[in-house]
């Protein structure tokens, strides 16, 4: 286990080195930084373009800056991956991508993690259901669900229960779900019961409309593995051993069902992070999905790089949990 | 057997239940369908004593399986079963899962088919077993696995105390399925269901684990139901025999009396289109003309009617009870206690008294038609003997031709080989995981054979799963391409020349399948399945179309079922409309990849005849690739044996079964079991230990040694330094035909 552990944890570096590289070219061709100050009318003094170009060093070569970029050797101490720095930002001079990113971050996880967690329980117990009772009313409706959540826009479906949130705090006469904004700074000052309920009134709606999706399509790989497992020969011998029924399908079918689960859920993160940017934007929550789509606004190249580096590493890191929660799972694969 | 009694004692076995374990009355099972219920099985009874062996046979769809799901209670939510079943005394049919849970594996336990797929792969071995034991008794973790240690021990499993720790996929076939034996002995229940336990393995090990099974039953004094299409292993394994047909019990008795003494048609035509190891019969096989019922439309009287030689009016009106048939020849109801009586479930058992399946499986037509009642063996017979002497005068003529052919081609000369091969070897890469795609080592699938296909002969390649003929059939069309060696067809050299250069040859070469459920496209109509090479060869859609017709009517395919598809075919059928595809371009070798191991013994029959009339219409040269012995020794002149990739021996059949020299030919013949008890129960065994060593890695000088049971019991230390240094050529020594053993030795078998 330990050298499988090893290997996999060695395997994802060149994995990491890549997406840097890809990362950067994709955002260094796509734009230039600079668009908007070279438009202005009337033209501002060259000198001024050619300080702005020296302070984001688009007076060096593509290679140059990308080892920039990555060591920060031979800048002016606001670049370089390996020391902790992203860059200059063209936003402003003082604003700050590394200290944005991590606290953006944070308002984020708060809300990837809720839904990831709410998806996948959900996801599971409805698949299990709707496999034991299949072809019952339950299982068709957990499909009807399942698939109406599938093809339902997260922009859309976040208007609609921001809407219904509206409409539900005027019928009881009293904010329940709050509509807008994250509510970290509501809850600063209060106690725990308080910040509590404060998290809750905020995180309810976006929380599910984030977790629809994934749901959706999490419960119905739940379902498919679980109905292949318990017509399997090992689900019925396990049934011939005398095992009552709930523990053949505990031990025997779930536990081999959850197998194939975890791939999906980690290739999923990645579409758990684009729902972020649009929840985001929807509800105004001042996460990662906001920092994202203020980058794009102001061809903040860096913030760009930042974000897009960001999304790749978790990627890369949950594709890694999840094989070494398969090596776990799984034995066949562990001795290999 | 009082209410009060089971009701008193669920659990244990009380005295009052006399020495039945298992008594099974009026069973039915109906499955929902979109076209109806559907019942697979109907008023199965039968009882079982304590410690006894009973065989339930019959050919798939006959609701063998189904009736011991129901006894289990494992049968989908929509399954409607009817009837009881009573294990020791307690009824078993209805009881929720709380109930029967109490029952299953502690009273009755089930051992299943497909080992490789039985045991949950994400849990140890040990772990396995051990649930089984916590199941039904309050012990520690601790003594579970110590009781499942001893299980493993009963089981003959080798280094049990490691094999207890280790998961599913690092055992073989053969190992895990004593796995899911030692799970069923776990709680030493009255009651062991075997459904098709050995059909998933190579004959060698399907000796060893069903001598595990018997041991393992003689120490827990179990009752066994071994349920099979088998007759072989029923004859050496079972004291009575049940006979399934259309989801009915259709011939109950003691072992000896069913297989020497059949007294239902169905029975005697099973035994009669079985093709037999120990019979030298050169003569064809006595096919059950037509197909298994369709559940859904049974037809009014006795289910077997429309496929009867012997049918009647009365057969086709009402459908015959099982009866014994008394001193007076009087059809007499006995109670289903009564475990020693012959019953059948046919209105003229009493006319089958002494009949030969030839007597009724041939000149069918004829005989039923002329006969009256009680008639049979007269008329029959007359009839009989001279269509019997006819064909065996056309039969020693054709061994004549034979004996001719092979007189001259004893040193090579005379007649011509077709299709050779020269020093055949491939291997196949093993590459590691990531992305460097290192290559770590190979798979040896055929290391070096030489082989020699003459015409008009029938080339046999035998072997067990992995030994390399699969791989060699495929060689030798050039599917796959050689690591080295040659392949010569007619002296053209098959091995250098590029697709384009083979495609003309690959009109002469043609190929039936394994499956002939996966080799037929579903959404083709049989005539554009049986075109297609017509059409990949340039023949017009006229000429092509009138080719169809010629073929199908060729394979005994009606022109009409050309416009259907395959699904709508029986499995012997689409077997036909296989060969009809093979034979469209007029090849004249066809290689048979176990063309019938995957077809029912009363379809089997009819294709391998089919096959034989091909032949000898055609002028057909076969590779016939075949696991089955009894079927090589049925329809091949010259056999091969392969192992681990190499020919460990080769002779004309005759020589080969009469007497084999290689210990692995000799341990494969006394492996396959007989249709005969007596002659199974009493016959000389040679018994090979262990599994097929990995082609990756074959053991060094000769491959087989690992196995052998002459390098094991009989050589001498010095001697044995031979087999692990020097690779056994395939010489003749002596016996008359060559084989591949340093040490090897002619000994009669059958």
């Amino acid at each position: 286990m330990l050298v499988y552990t090893v290997r996999r944890v060695l395997g994802t570096i060149p994995i990491l080195i890549l997406a840097s590289v890809l990362t950067f070219v994709l955002i260094d061709v796509s734009g230039d930084p600079l668009t908007q100050l070279r438009m202005q009318q009337p033209p501002p003094d060259p000198s001024v373009i050619e300080l702005q170009e020296e302070r984001l060093y688009l007076d060096r070569s593509m290679p140059e800056r990308y080892w920039l970029w990555v060591t920060g050797i031979g800048g002016h101490g606001d670049i370089g991956l390996l020391q902790g720095e992203f860059g200059p930002s063209t936003q402003s001079n003082s604003y700050d991508i590394g200290a944005q990113l991590a606290e953006r971050l944070g308002v984020t996880l708060r809300l990837v993690g809720a839904a990831m967690l709410l998806a996948l329980g959900l996801a599971i117990l409805a698949g299990v259901v709707s496999a034991m009772r299949q072809y019952s009313k339950i299982d068709y409706t957990l499909t009807f669900i399942g698939f109406l959540a599938l093809s339902m826009p997260v922009f859309w479906f976040g208007g609609i229960m921001q809407h219904a949130g509206v409409s539900f705090n005027d019928l009881v006469g009293e904010q329940v779900f709050a509509t807008i904004g994250d509510g970290l700074y509501q809850a600063q000052g209060e106690d725990l019961w308080g910040r509590i309920t404060n998290a809750l009134a905020y995180m309810t709606l976006p929380t599910i409309v984030l977790m629809l999706t994934s749901f959706a399509s999490w419960s119905r790989y739940q379902r498919t593995a679980m109905l292949e497992v318990l017509n399997s020969d090992y689900v019925r011998l396990a049934k011939a051993k005398g095992l009552p029924n709930r523990v053949v399908v505990r031990r025997h079918a779930l536990r081999t069902a959850l197998i194939p689960l975890t791939t999906v859920v980690a290739v999923g993160i990645a579409g758990v992070i684009d729902g972020t940017v649009l929840t985001e934007q929807v509800f105004q929550w001042r996460g990662l999905g906001e920092f994202f789509v203020n980058a794009i606004e102001t061809n903040d190249s860096y913030a760009l790089m930042a974000w897009l580096l960001l999304s790749g590493v978790t990627v890369i890191l949950a594709n890694l949990v999840a094989d070494l929660l398969y090596g776990v799972l799984d034995p066949r694969i562990r001795y290999e | 057997m009082t209410t009060t009694e089971h009701m008193s004692n669920e659990e244990t076995s009380s005295p009052g239940t006399g020495d039945v374990v298992l008594e099974v009355r009026d069973l039915s099972v109906t499955f929902p369908s979109d076209d109806g219920p559907l019942p697979a099985v109907r008023e199965v009874s039968y009882v079982l004593r304590r410690g006894e062996a009973l065989g339930i046979v019959g050919e798939s769809g006959s609701g063998k399986s189904v009736t011991s799901m129901a006894i289990m209670g494992l049968l989908p939510k929509n399954a409607r079963v009817e009837g009881s079943a009573k294990v020791l005394g307690q009824e078993v049919v209805g009881l929720d899962d709380a109930e029967i849970s109490k029952v299953r594996g502690n009273r009755i336990a089930m051992i299943f088919q497909d080992p490789l797929t039985s045991l949950n792969p994400v849990y140890t071995v040990g772990y396995q077993i051990a649930e089984a034991v916590l199941a039904h008794h309050k012990v520690g973790k601790k003594a579970a696995m110590a009781r499942a240690l001893e299980l493993l021990e009963l089981v003959d499993i080798p280094n049990p105390a490691q094999r207890l720790k280790q998961y599913p996929h690092e055992l073989s076939g053969g190992m895990r399925q004593r796995v899911v034996i030692a799970i069923a002995m776990a709680n030493e229940p009255d009651v062991i269901i075997a459904d098709e336990p050995t059909t998933a393995l190579d004959v060698t090990v399907q000796a060893q684990v069903l001598e595990a099974l018997e041991s393992a039953r003689k120490e827990t004094g179990a009752a066994l139901v071994l349920i099979t299409h088998d007759l072989g292993v029923v004859a050496g394994h079972v004291d009575r025999v049940g006979v399934m047909y259309g989801g009915r019990l259709v011939e109950t008795g003691p072992v000896e009396e069913v297989f020497y003494r059949p007294r239902m048609p169905y029975a005697l035509g099973l035994l009669g289109s079985l093709p037999r190891l120990d019979e030298d019969r050169n003569e064809r096989l006595t096919p059950i003309l037509g197909t298994p019922p369709s559940l859904l439309t049974l037809p009014g009287g006795c289910a077997f009617a429309p496929r009867c030689p012997m049918a009647r009016d009365l057969c086709h009106e009402q459908e015959p009870s099982l009866l014994a048939t008394a001193e007076n020849g009087e059809r007499v109801r006995v109670p289903v206690e009564d475990t020693g009586a012959h019953t059948a479930a046919c209105h003229f058992s009493e006319e089958l008294e002494g009949a030969q399946p030839t007597d009724l499986f041939r000149g069918t037509a004829v005989g039923a038609e002329t006969t009256d009642t009680g008639g049979t063996a007269d008329t029959g017979g007359t009839a009989e003997s001279v269509a019997e002497s006819e064909e065996r005068a056309e039969q020693a003529e054709r061994a004549l031709a034979r004996a001719d052919g092979s007189g001259d081609t004893a040193d090579g000369s005379g007649r011509e080989a077709i299709l050779t091969v020269r020093d055949l070897v491939k291997h196949f890469p093993i590459r590691s995981k990531g992305l460097l795609k290192r290559r770590i080592g190979e798979v040896q699938a055929v290391s070096g054979i030489s082989l020699d296909l003459y015409e008009h002969e029938t080339l046999a390649l035998v072997g067990e799963s992995g030994c390399g003929k699969s791989t060699t059939a495929r060689l030798m069309l050039q599917l796959i391409r050689q690591t080295s060696g040659e392949v010569e067809y007619r002296g053209q050299p098959l091995h250098s020349m590029s697709q384009r250069q083979l495609r003309p040859l690959r009109r002469d070469l043609q190929l039936v399948f394994q499956d002939p459920f996966a080799s037929l496209d579903p959404r083709m109509t049989v005539s554009d399945i049986v075109a297609e090479p017509l059409r990949i060869h340039g023949r017009r859609n006229g000429e092509a179309k009138k080719r169809v017709r010629e073929l199908l009517e060729l394979v005994g395919l009606n022109v009409e079922h050309g416009s259907r598809y395959p699904h709508e075919f029986s499995g012997g059928q689409r077997q036909r409309i296989g060969v009809a595809r093979a034979l469209a371009l007029n090849p004249k070798v066809l290689i048979l990849d176990e063309p019938v191991s995957a077809l029912d013994v009363s379809i089997q029959a009819g294709v391998i005849n089919l096959l034989e009339d091909l032949q000898d219409d055609l002028g057909l040269s076969y590779l016939f690739v075949s696991h089955d012995l009894s079927v090589v020794k049925h329809i091949a002149d010259r056999v091969a044996v392969m192992y681990l990739g190499k020919i460990v021996e080769t002779g004309t059949t005759e020589e080969l079964f009469r007497a084999p020299a290689h210990p692995y030919t000799q341990a494969l013949i006394s492996a396959i079991p007989l249709p005969d008890p007596v002659k199974e129960r009493t016959r000389e065994r040679i018994v090979v230990t262990g599994d097929v060593p990995s082609p990756a890695d074959p053991p060094s000088g000769c491959r087989f040694r690992t196995r052998c049971p002459k390098f094991a019991d009989e050589l001498s230390e010095s001697e044995r330094v031979k087999c692990v240094e020097e690779p056994p050529e395939l010489v003749d020594r002596g016996t008359g035909h060559p084989d591949a053993c340093h040490y090897s030795r002619a000994v009669e078998l059958i």
